[in-house]
């Protein structure tokens, strides 16, 4: 009984290297360019009968189903999984790679598919973040850029300078270099902010500048004479501006305030930056995971759908703004 | 002097310089109550400045203004002048009711609304108040079907109305017209000059620069002649206009018009 062991052991070292023989031969036929001549030795490989050793006869068929895999031989690739499969029905590897050479015989429509729904989710997550973020801004810096405006338009000197001061930097300096410093240079200064609460202020303070400017010129296209009526009914400067004059650049306002939100909509990716996950760095971390190229195009997808919706809003707005001038 | 004698408006020693110009030049003027005044002259003679030195839309270099015997507009500060407060200068605007050429409108606003503005903002009465009396006012100058559009469906004669009646609604002691009518098509200007002749039926006291010698000498207790930011001369209509009128610049102006 313990003879009967022995020798079965002592054939299956034996076997064993013999097959790591075949196995250097095949690999050097491969190297040589035979691939063919590769795939005979291989097959020269037996099953096993019972009881007997098969992790010779599993690997010669599996590397024989990857170089028929990669020569496109796709059926003849799967018939060599199938006969491990034959054997081994729980074979992990097999089973995984005839699934990967099945969805690959699928149309490529059915992967983007898959791929989308599997993506779909976590980019969600991410767009929900950069509307946040363009909502935020949204609110404060039109405010912003109002005061920013009055105050260039101020007469009162240290005010326009400082708003000339304010317009000057944040138009100058690049968005990303402002929210580096914001999240990054701030707390060494002893001023620690959250990710999104530095986004805000980076984006807020940068769309107010530019607002500033777009508002400031509405503002002074106003007819002169608008101001004069509404002091000669004895208004102050700050009803006339808020009941007279504001309301009517409303219209004006909106084309090229529309461009700055959609602009905004795009430059929020930059906040992926300082630790945020929004949409541009959701899609590439999946890009980054799978290298899948579908995660990059669904983000794009996703941003034009955003901005296809702003658009229309924006000349919604318009419309409405300017309803009063139709004859 | 009582109230019956004051002037409601007073002017002294008027002066005005743009850059290099001036454009008025020491004028003298005294207003009373319920007078209608008309001012004519050339282009650029200073008309309209006056006016809008009047309710400090033009801020003057030198002189005062009297209104109701009070000094309006201006303080001494440090031994200069100063304009005054922006809320006593609202105040005094407020009493006192301007036309303009180009009507100014405010365009965002439906007619009613555009009355309406005055007493809802500037004297701050409640909605309905206001709207009653920009009501009045509409129908005062005959606009009350057009109570609900806005200002850029209407003709040049209806902005002008409405113009007229966005400033009634104030209930001004003062009405300044710069130059009413000059904007209009010629077959309008019958529309505004009715309506501005009801105001004065009513006894309104009102300063009118206007380039229309018909208007002017129907409607003018006293008409000035102005040039070069001087009052050349001054009158009744019937002294300015007649045929023996002997100054010859005033002649030829009003022959060059006829």
């Amino acid at each position: 009984m313990a003879l009967l062991f022995l020798w079965a052991l002592s054939g299956a070292c034996l076997a064993a290297t013999d097959y790591d023989q075949l196995f250097r031969q095949s690999s050097d036929l491969m190297a040589q360019g035979d691939l063919g001549g590769a795939l005979e030795l291989l097959g020269t490989v037996p099953p096993p009968a019972a009881g007997e050793e098969a992790g010779a006869y599993v690997s010669s068929r599996m590397q024989a189903a990857r170089i028929l895999a990669a020569q496109k031989e796709t059926d003849r690739a799967v018939a060599a999984c199938r006969e491990v499969l034959k054997l081994f029905p729980d074979n992990s590897e097999a089973r995984n790679f005839v699934t990967a050479l099945e969805q690959q015989r699928k149309p490529g429509w059915h992967t983007v598919l898959s791929d989308t729904l599997r993506f779909l989710p976590s980019l969600a997550k991410g767009a929900l973040m950069t509307l946040l973020l363009v909502f935020c801004t949204m609110l404060v810096s039109p405010l912003g850029g109002l005061l920013i405006a009055l105050g260039r338009i101020s007469t009162v000197r240290p005010i326009s300078g400082f708003c000339w001061f304010i317009i000057w930097f944040f138009r100058g300096t690049p968005l990303l270099l402002q929210l580096f410093f914001i999240y990054y240079g701030l707390p060494s200064l002893g001023i620690t902010l959250a990710p999104l609460t530095a986004a805000v202020i980076g984006l807020g303070l940068n769309y107010s500048a530019y607002l500033g400017e777009i508002i400031r010129g509405a503002i002074q296209s106003i007819d002169h004479g608008q101001m004069e009526a509404a002091k000669a009914i004895g208004m102050t400067y700050g009803q006339a501006m808020r009941r007279v004059i504001v309301p009517q650049t409303y219209k004006r306002l909106m084309p090229p305030v529309g461009n700055e939100f959609i602009a905004l909509i795009k430059d929020t990716a930059l906040v992926s930056t300082i630790a945020m996950v929004e949409l541009m760095r959701a899609a590439d971390q999946l890009f980054n995971t799978y290298f899948n190229i579908t995660a990059l195009a669904l983000a794009a997808v996703i941003y034009l759908v955003l901005t296809t919706i702003f658009t229309f809003i924006f000349e919604k707005i318009e419309y409405r703004a300017g309803i009063y001038e139709q004859r | 002097m009582n109230s019956a004698e004051q002037p409601l408006l007073k002017l002294e020693n008027i002066t005005k310089r743009f850059k290099n110009l001036t454009a008025v030049n020491g004028v003298n003027l005294e207003v009373s109550s319920g007078e209608k005044l008309v001012i004519i002259g050339p282009s650029g003679s200073g008309k309209s400045t006056l006016l809008r030195a009047i309710n400090l839309l033009e801020e003057i270099e030198e002189g005062a203004i009297i209104f109701e015997g009070r000094q309006v507009g201006y303080v001494m500060r440090a031994g200069k002048r100063h304009l005054d407060h922006p809320r006593a200068i609202s105040t005094l605007r407020a009493e006192i009711g301007m036309v303009f050429q180009h009507f100014h409108l405010f365009p965002h606003m439906t007619v009613l609304g555009n009355v309406m503005e005055g007493p809802l903002t500037v004297q701050r009465k409640p909605a309905d108040e206001a709207r009653t009396i920009a009501t009045d006012m509409l129908a005062k100058v005959g606009l009350s079907d057009k109570r609900d559009v806005f200002p850029a469906t209407l003709s040049g004669g209806q902005k002008q109305r409405v113009a007229i009646a966005r400033a009634l609604a104030m209930r001004p002691k003062l009405m300044l017209f710069d130059e009413p009518t000059s904007a209009l098509d010629p077959e309008l200007v019958g529309e505004v000059f009715d309506t501005i002749h009801t105001l004065a039926d009513e006894g309104m006291t009102m300063i009118i620069v206007t380039h229309h010698m018909g208007f002017a000498r129907e409607l003018a207790d006293r008409v000035i002649f102005m040039e070069s930011g001087n009052f050349l001369a001054q009158g009744t209509p019937e002294e300015l206009f007649s045929a023996g009128q002997d100054n010859e610049r005033i002649k030829g102006f009003l022959n060059r018009l006829l």
